[in-house]
């Protein structure tokens, strides 16, 4: 059987790359994966934060809260670029 | 020593933004922007010249507050 990869082994693949973090309830996070740690808590760079209502706001760079995040999507960018 | 466009994990980019202007949004969806004097493990931050926005609209101006960590949505560098 082939190594597995852990969890937070393909959360370190990311480091560097596009993501798009889907929170507990209706927000979402898509931008650059600078870091995080073991609660997942994640610094991402360029970011857009898409509200329930629709809204987008644009950040440079933020500190993630892990504690209401619920999946990541690698290489994703946010709700509607996903899948063509 | 490390080149800030390097990784940085959730620690050094905290101690980067100490005393610069900062955006913290909560789970609520209230913003506070202002000066961060510290923060901790918890996230929990003491900002100055804090303002308060709800709905995008200044609510409030506070010298100095405390935010307990665990209403922190995200801490974001404000744009310079």
């Amino acid at each position: 059987m082939a190594s597995q990869l852990l969890p937070l082994e393909l959360v370190d693949k990311c480091v560097g790359s596009r993501i798009w973090v889907v929170m507990k309830g209706d927000k979402e996070f898509s931008g650059t994966l600078v870091g995080f740690d073991d609660y997942v808590n994640m610094v991402l760079e360029d970011v857009t934060e898409y509200e329930s209502t629709g809204d987008q706001v644009k950040l440079k760079k933020i500190l993630l809260n892990g504690n209401n995040i619920c999946m990541l999507i690698p290489g994703g960018d946010g709700p509607g670029n996903s899948m063509a | 020593m490390s080149d800030p466009q390097e990784a940085s994990d959730p620690s050094t980019f905290l101690s980067e933004i100490i005393g610069a202007p900062i955006t913290v949004k909560l789970n609520s969806g209230v913003e506070y922007k202002g000066e961060l004097s510290s923060v901790d493990g918890y996230m929990n931050i003491a900002l100055e010249k804090t303002v308060e926005y709800v709905g995008g609209q200044v609510r409030n101006k506070y010298g100095d507050v405390f935010i307990r960590g665990n209403n922190v949505l995200y801490i974001s560098q404000d744009a310079t």
